[in-house]
């Protein structure tokens, strides 16, 4: 009888959605905080998802390790999927919702009636974009994972098998490629398009990604795709974009006002910010300035707690050149002392230093930037080099980037000292510069992993590259093979039993 | 006795059966007779003339010279009884006294609320002397000292009296609870205690309101084997959680049942406890399965007090005040070791941080003397707490007339916390009004309010709250410094690096957690009797609470709601209605009696929710009172949600002999909370019952009163999932998306139309066993109990975007016994001592899990993730972490140092294993009482065993140190060089060289232990006394609660029963910090006239 039907009146059936244009809409925003853009949430103790790697390096600490396991276990390179399997479980759950979602924003948009053509691809694109994210970051955590591109409406096809690499990577080109020539998405940066994706934030990502395809582990050559997305991102057929500039008083750099200051200091760079998690003091707070101070300050920010968990080590800061490079000078990338007073401390990242947040308001609303125009110059330095030899081009591309961190420097002392590099000397600098350069967007562990090697400065500044696989870290551990991928979650090999056996070697 | 003695009757049969008599009368008034047939000579032929008679002279009439003896109940029912020939009292109304008499013994036979007992027997042992009481109670009987009076009466416990010099002798006598003629409330009904076939718990007022409960559920403990009860808190505002027969599910609710006068009623713990008349715990599926699809955990039946007696108004009176002190405290640093400790891991540092060396100083003039000595040493747990101080009134007013009854009843309570400024406020009345206008109808309504008012402690989470830094907060700081200002740990210039936290006196006494509930609960029913042994009763109940919470945190708490400060007002309503309509048929035939019932029943519930919170305050006067004055709101929000359940059910009992009993129920119930494909479930039971003792081959046992065995078997469910559960539904809310809320929607869950109940199968065999007089009583049971197609959260890949699905599937077991024994060991006029000795022993086991039985990790989730885990094979409640085999010693660094360790570390297993189980193996309790003239005293004592605690405070007082204050051990059991051989890890200063914790088995101990729960020492004023005073009853008590707790030596919290997860299934006995228990002192009265 009717007494006995249930009608949700908080919530939607979802025989219901995708019914009006607004639940599209809708359904599209809700993936601007799952998945992927999940990877940077948080706590204070546990840093965020994108720390792993920088722990496993050893190139960074958590003052926390002692009670976070997935700290202390990747920094002791003693992971596996039991010991930190609830919070790998956890990573993987995050990007599989986002997954799920964008799976069912793309099946169902194509028939939500009252949309216009544009408005209907853009949203599609948005979701693809997003789909193709969130398999990236588990391709590159997981190695083969399940491939899903379809949503869940019933019981069935639960226990799905693991898809080569390959084939995840060919479903992320897809997807990219179907939201950066179809999409319709506006040409302008994503701070300009209502931080909304746009076609620069696709073509970054699908240039990354063809980077990261032709090194390990997939090994295929796309360095020719990289190079010429990288151009044409930098040639502004995808928006204006460009590297922010020092201020200068007399002829010299401000340093309050250099290039990272003033990105620090701004809420996210339009010409500069690619792809941003947006924060919002009254919506939605960062919790990145909690990380820009040692737990021992927490007495003297307005926070109540702060940790460093994102603490380089001293091999870490001697990647910088201490003298001629500015992001090792004191507040550029890192800080050591309380303005102030005479406290000091180890390094810390001051890039996250938020100075109402710290002291006036204990609530920050920066963004976070994730991919960055001076990534895009690197990948196309890269890429060009690969591809084509070490070109004018790809010499201005890494030159750029170098010229702004050695402010001392002349720019064209410095392409005159690359121009004359082989691919391979010159593709080195490329990735001194990455390590350098991204290491707010965490990229570090990202290029270990492709490169498979690993960046060693014996002398402050003078980086020598060796062989990551048998790398002692800071942490007196040696890095294998399997530390090239995590290990599966635990959880999900007991819940999905089609998932086979563990990475190898966990 | 007003209808008795305004009725009259007139009849005129002649030789006619005596049943044929009783017929007629009951036909021609509301009398109703109650009696055993073989008692009677029913078909003996009478004549009978008699004109405008009150019904006990036809009585005395009917019965002249014979055995028959009979008792008048409510002023309508008739209870017939033979009193066998050798007890029989030759003076029976009137009768001759054969004996000769030594001397003149008179008094009077009374029931416990001072009532009269007419023909009570009173019978000197071992002759056939006796005599009965009149109508007014009195008797009189030749004895001479020394004699032993046997004094006894259907439906009371005999006495056996031995004689002093006394001329006069007033006998009390007490309702037998466990005699067979005992009529015990069931699911739509009531049955007789023989009859029964279930195993069903039965408590009274009187055992229910011994200990001064402010809490419904409070005096439940300890009193019904297999029943559980956790009084998780020493807060008036904590909820006990009841536990009958072990826990069977995992994602659905544990809790049983709670039906007040045949309503279904939610947070039953705020139901004034002094309303309740009795309560009865259906446990196996024979009494359960009439509430089939919600009898899983166990009913709860409460039947509240109504209406007096006739022509009689009782005004009574019960009252109580009691003082609550702490139990005991935490052994924590004082000031002085405190420093040592911080010092000394400052000291440590570059041992675990080379490079880092902190100086030591104690340089805060604020703080320290000039010779660096503290200025202070606060004892927190002293200053966060209080000698709390509650007051309890209960006023009832019970009055009858002929065809009616009213009881009005009016409760005022204010209880204290022993936490600072936790109190609760409690106005409740009720009214009950029954009338019968007509022989074949009676209506009656009932109607409760209840106004409660609180001011919540915070027991759950992890925060710097005061139950934690009442242990955490540096004794170095005072309350307030001598300017005014509270204390809080940042306020020190010396370079300590302190956890942040406000000092827990500081909170409790600024910050505002105010709830306001109310409570409209009631029912009306009308009773329709179509035939004499055909009734029809339809009734309708509803349940609404209204609920309010105001909260307001200022801006200088740090580490909770500075800088900003905070203010939320949640509302919450539940509005539930039910419609029951049964048929209830009882018939009796020579050897047959027969009880059945017909019903059907619809149940709706709807729940509403809104909740506003903003921060941003730039002062903290405008509070909740106006919120808009916050400048950073949250979205606001609200929900909605409905479910409706339709019934229909049966039973039938049918007793052969009074000898051979079968109950058969079964139960059809639709739920609006399963799939589309399995609204309706069924759920059967059938119980057998035989009474040993009635057969011949046990009839010469002379002391065997009664030996009865029971069995039953039945299939209940659980129906308690949130509502929509079965449907995937999209979620909506709002996200950030450049610098406003844009709305965004997502589905939320996998949708699973063949959802259906989870069910429990149950298989119960029981014996009660009688003797001496009902001089010794005894009841056991064994039962096993499985629970299949557990509604639960089925594991699903992640892969799926879904974590779960709520599924119909695995199968959690419990079996156990539960055993109770009553022994009347002195039965003297002076000087009586009951023991009662209870246990239950329940072993539970997970037999099968998810589709490929994967682990759940279902939380607590805390410092190094979930705090259990459900494995098939284990118990619920398992505790999953690593084993900490020791410290790592000075000789073993390098093999610490592959672990990332260095010796003082702790030493721990490589694989996670079970460390101890929440739940207890066995529970159980030894309750004494004495009676000695008119002074009563109990003692109760409660025991459990088998179960382990989780001590997550080990973790920051502990496992860490130097940031917050911590336990002694840290300094006196730590690792050093010289103590190696030790659990604890060497001091290390948290903030500079960081720390090493997670769950490991140093954290667990044995959980069992043994509490002087209720010690009480009465005294009922004598009739003569009273008659001066104009009472009817008197009595005074003072009592100790909480008196004392026998536990594990290791144990280092508060109470060993207590959860700070409140609400969460698993976190029973996982402490992250207590609110400590208070013992209890009472004094309290009470009286009637």
């Amino acid at each position: 009888s009717d007494f006995l039907d249930e009608e949700p009146r908080s919530e939607l059936s979802s025989s219901q959605f995708f019914k009006e244009a607004d639940q599209a809409r809708s359904a599209v925003n809700s993936l601007y905080r799952t998945g992927a853009p999940s990877m940077t949430d948080g706590g204070v103790y546990s840093g965020v998802p994108t720390m792993l790697g920088a722990y496993m390096s050893g190139f960074f600490s958590n003052e926390y390790a002692g009670q976070e396991l997935h700290v202390s276990n990747t920094q002791q390179l003693t992971l596996n999927g039991d010991n930190i399997g609830g919070y790998l479980q956890d990573r993987w759950g995050d990007l599989y919702r986002g997954i799920s979602r964008a799976n069912n924003a793309i099946k169902y948009i194509p028939e939500t009636p009252g949309l216009t053509d544009s408005e209907r691809n853009q949203l599609m694109a948005e979701a693809k974009f997003f789909r193709a994210y969130a398999y990236y970051y588990l391709v590159r955590l997981f190695g083969p994972v399940p491939l899903t591109t379809e949503p869940y409406d019933s019981l069935e096809d639960l226990y799905l098998e693991r898809s080569s690499v390959a084939e995840v990577y060919a479903q992320i080109e897809a997807d990219l490629s179907d939201a950066l020539y179809n999409g319709e998405l506006p040409n302008v940066g994503m701070v300009d398009n209502g931080k909304r994706i746009s076609s620069g934030t696709v073509a970054t990502l699908l240039a990354e990604v063809y980077l990261t395809m032709s090194g390990n582990p997939l090994n295929v050559d796309r360095y020719g795709d990289a190079a010429s997305l990288a151009q044409k991102i930098v040639n502004g057929d995808y928006g204006s974009f460009s590297l922010v500039q020092h201020d200068m008083i007399d002829g010299e750099v401000d340093l309050e006002n250099s290039a990272y200051n003033k990105i620090r200091r701004s809420d996210a760079s339009a010409q500069e910010h690619i792809y941003i998690k947006e924060y919002d003091p009254a919506i939605s707070t960062s919790g990145f300035p909690r990380y820009s101070y040692p737990t021992g300050l927490s007495q003297d920010v307005l926070y109540d707690i702060v940790n460093g968990a994102y603490q380089p080590s001293s091999t870490f800061m001697d990647l910088y050149d201490p003298v001629n490079d500015l992001r090792a000078q004191e507040k550029q990338y890192f800080h050591t002392a309380l303005e102030g007073s005479d406290k000091t401390f180890e390094p810390t990242p001051y890039m996250w230093h938020d100075d109402e947040a710290i002291f006036e308001t204990a609530n920050s609303g920066k963004d976070q930037a994730m991919l960055t125009f001076a990534d895009v110059l690197l990948i196309g330095a890269e890429a060009i080099a690969q591809s084509s030899g070490v070109t004018a081009e790809a010499v201005d591309y890494l030159a750029q980037v170098r010229a702004r961190a050695y402010w001392q420097s002349d720019i064209s002392t410095i392409e005159t000292s690359l121009s004359g590099l082989g691919v391979n000397e010159f593709v080195e600098e490329v990735w001194k510069e990455r390590h350098r350069e991204l290491v707010f967007e965490f990229q570090n562990w990202n290029d270990i992993v492709r490169t498979r090697k690993f960046p060693v400065a014996n002398t402050p500044g003078e980086i020598t590259f060796v062989d990551a696989v048998g790398f002692v870290t800071s942490q007196d551990k040696q890095i294998e093979q399997k530390h090239m991928l995590l290990p599966l979650p635990g959880p999900e090999l007991q819940r999905n039993p089609s998932l086979g056996t563990d990475n190898n070697g966990y | 006795n007003n209808y008795v003695e305004i009725t009259k009757i007139s009849l005129n049969l002649s030789n006619v059966k005596v049943n044929e008599v009783l017929d007629v009368i009951e036909s021609k008034t509301e009398f109703r007779f109650l009696y055993k047939d073989r008692d009677l000579d029913l078909d003996r032929k009478v004549t009978i003339n008699v004109n405008q008679e009150r019904v006990v002279n036809v009585l005395d009439k009917l019965f002249e010279n014979t055995a028959v003896i009979y008792k008048i109940y409510n002023d309508r029912q008739i209870l017939l009884k033979t009193v066998s020939e050798s007890k029989r009292p030759k003076s029976s109304l009137g009768a001759e006294i054969v004996t000769p008499q030594q001397q003149t013994l008179t008094g009077s036979v009374i029931d416990e609320e001072g009532l009269p007992i007419p023909g009570a027997s009173i019978v000197i042992k071992g002759t056939n002397v006796g005599v009965a009481t009149d109508f007014d109670g009195h008797y009189s009987i030749n004895a001479e000292p020394g004699d032993i009076l046997v004094v006894s009466f259907i439906g009371f416990a005999t006495q056996e009296i031995v004689l002093g010099n006394q001329d006069t002798l007033n006998i009390t006598m007490k309702t037998e609870t466990s005699s067979l003629d005992e009529v015990v409330v069931v699911g739509y009904g009531t049955q007789r205690k023989s009859d029964l076939t279930g195993s069903v718990g039965v408590i009274g007022s009187e055992k229910l309101l011994k200990a001064p409960v402010t809490n419904s559920l409070q005096g439940l403990q300890g009193k019904v084997a297999g029943v559980n009860v956790f009084l998780n808190s020493g807060s008036p505002t904590g909820a006990p959680r009841i536990v009958i027969r072990g826990v069977g599910t995992i994602n659905s609710s544990s809790d049983p049942l709670y039906v007040v006068d045949g309503v279904v009623m939610d947070e039953i713990q705020f139901l004034n406890p002094n309303d309740i008349e009795r309560m009865e715990v259906l446990k196996d599926a024979s009494s359960a399965a009439i509430y089939g699809a919600r009898g899983a955990n166990g009913v709860v039946l409460i039947t509240t007090k109504r209406g007096g007696e006739s022509g009689r108004t009782i005004i009574g009176y019960d009252g109580f005040v009691s003082v609550g002190k702490m139990r005991n405290k935490m052994d924590i640093l004082n000031a002085e070791e405190w420093l040592d400790v911080v010092r000394i891991g400052m000291e440590n540092t570059p041992k675990y941080r080379p490079g880092t060396t902190p100086v030591f100083t104690t340089n805060d003039p604020d703080l320290f003397d000039a010779q660096g000595n503290p200025l202070y040493d606060t004892d927190w747990q002293e200053e966060a707490t209080r000698t709390a101080i509650s007051n309890n009134h209960q006023l009832s007013i019970r009055s009858g007339s002929e065809k009616s009854s009213v009881g009005a009843f009016l409760n005022y309570s204010n209880v204290q916390g022993i936490m600072l400024n936790n109190d609760l406020e409690r106005i409740s009345g009720k009214i009950a009004y029954d009338v019968t206008p007509k022989d074949w109808l009676s209506l009656g309504i009932n109607l409760l309010v209840n106004d409660v008012k609180d001011t919540e402690f915070e027991e759950g989470g992890g925060g710097q709250v005061p139950r934690r830094t009442m242990i955490e907060m540096p004794p170095i700081f005072p309350v307030k410094f001598p300017d005014g200002t509270y204390s809080n740990s940042f306020m020190i210039d010396d370079a300590y690096n302190l956890e942040a936290m406000a000092n827990p006196v500081h909170v409790l006494e600024t910050q505002e957690r105010f709830w306001h509930r109310n409570q409209l609960f009631g029912n009306v029913y009308a009773e329709f009797t179509i035939l004499p042994d055909l009734k029809f009763r339809t009734q309708f109940g509803f349940d609404k609470h209204i609920r309010e919470k105001k909260e307001y945190s200022p801006r200088d708490l740090i580490n909770i709601s500075a800088p900003n400060g905070y203010a939320r007002i949640y509302n919450q309503k539940s509005t539930y209605w039910q419609q029951e309509n049964y048929l209830t048929y009882t018939k009796e035939m020579d050897d047959h009696r027969i009880n059945a019932m017909l019903g059907l029943s619809w149940q709706e519930q709807v729940s509403e929710d809104s909740n506003i919170f903003s921060r941003g305050f730039s002062d903290d006067f405008f509070k909740y009172n106006n919120i808009g004055a916050g400048s950073d709101p949250d979205s606001p929000s609200s929900g909605y949600s409905k479910w409706s359940l339709n019934s229909y059910f049966l039973r039938a009992g049918y007793t052969f002999k009074n000898k051979y009993m079968v109950t058969l129920t079964g139960r059809l119930d639709g739920s609006s909370r399963f799939g589309e494909n399995n609204k309706y479930g069924f759920f059967p039971s059938v119980g057998g019952g035989w009474i040993l003792s009635e057969e011949s081959f046990l009839s010469d046992v002379e002391d065997l009163d009664n030996l009865k065995l029971r069995a039953s078997y039945g299939v209940t469910g659980n129906t308690e999932i949130p509502a929509y559960s079965s449907l995937a539904t999209v979620s909506s809310g709002t996200i950030l998306l450049n610098g406003t809320r844009v709305s965004s929607s997502q589905v939320n869950r996998l949708a699973n139309p063949n959802l259906e109940w989870e069910k429990t199968s149950q298989f119960d065999i029981g014996l009660d066993l009688a003797a001496f007089n009902q001089g010794l009583r005894f009841e056991f049971d064994y039962y096993y109990k499985k629970t299949t197609d557990l509604l639960l959260d089925r594991p699903v890949p992640y892969s799926t975007g879904f974590a779960a699905v709520r599924d119909n599937i695995g199968a959690v077991s419990n079996k156990g016994i539960e055993a109770m024994v009553t022994a009347n060991i002195f039965r003297k006029p002076d000087f009586n001592w009951e023991t009662s000795f209870n246990i239950n022993f329940n072993k539970n086991k997970i037999e099968s899990l998810g589709e490929n039985d994967e682990d759940i990790e279902p939380g607590p989730f805390w410092v190094s993730g979930s705090q259990t885990i459900l494995r098939v094979g284990e118990s619920l409640s398992s505790y999953w972490g690593y084993e900490r085999l020791g410290t790592w010693g000075t000789d073993e660094a390098a093999e610490a140092a592959l672990v990332g360790a260095v010796p003082g570390e702790a030493k721990r297993s490589a694989e996670k294993k079970i460390l101890g189980n929440g739940l207890p193996d066995f529970t159980g309790s030894w309750i004494n009482t004495f009676r000695y003239k008119n002074f009563d005293f109990t003692a109760d004592i409660q025991f459990v065993g088998g179960v382990d605690i989780l001590q997550q405070f080990y973790h920051s007082t502990e496992d860490r140190s130097g940031i917050a204050n911590g336990l002694a051990t840290i300094l006196y059991d730590g690792w050093t060089e010289q103590n190696q051989n030790t659990m604890v890890q060497e001091i290390r200063n948290q903030s500079y060289a960081g720390q090493n914790s997670q769950i490991d088995s140093h954290w667990v101990v044995d959980g069992s232990y043994i509490r002087g729960n209720l010690f009480t020492l009465g005294y009922t004023f004598n009739q003569n006394v009273l008659d001066d005073l104009g009472l009817n009853k008197l009595r005074v008590y003072a009592s100790l609660e909480n008196a004392f707790v026998i536990d594990s030596k290791d144990f280092q919290g508060y109470d060993p029963q207590a959860t700070s997860w409140e609400g969460n299934q698993w976190g029973q006995n996982i402490f992250f910090f207590q609110y400590p228990k208070p013992t209890t002192f009472t004094l309290g009265c009470s009286f009637t006239f």
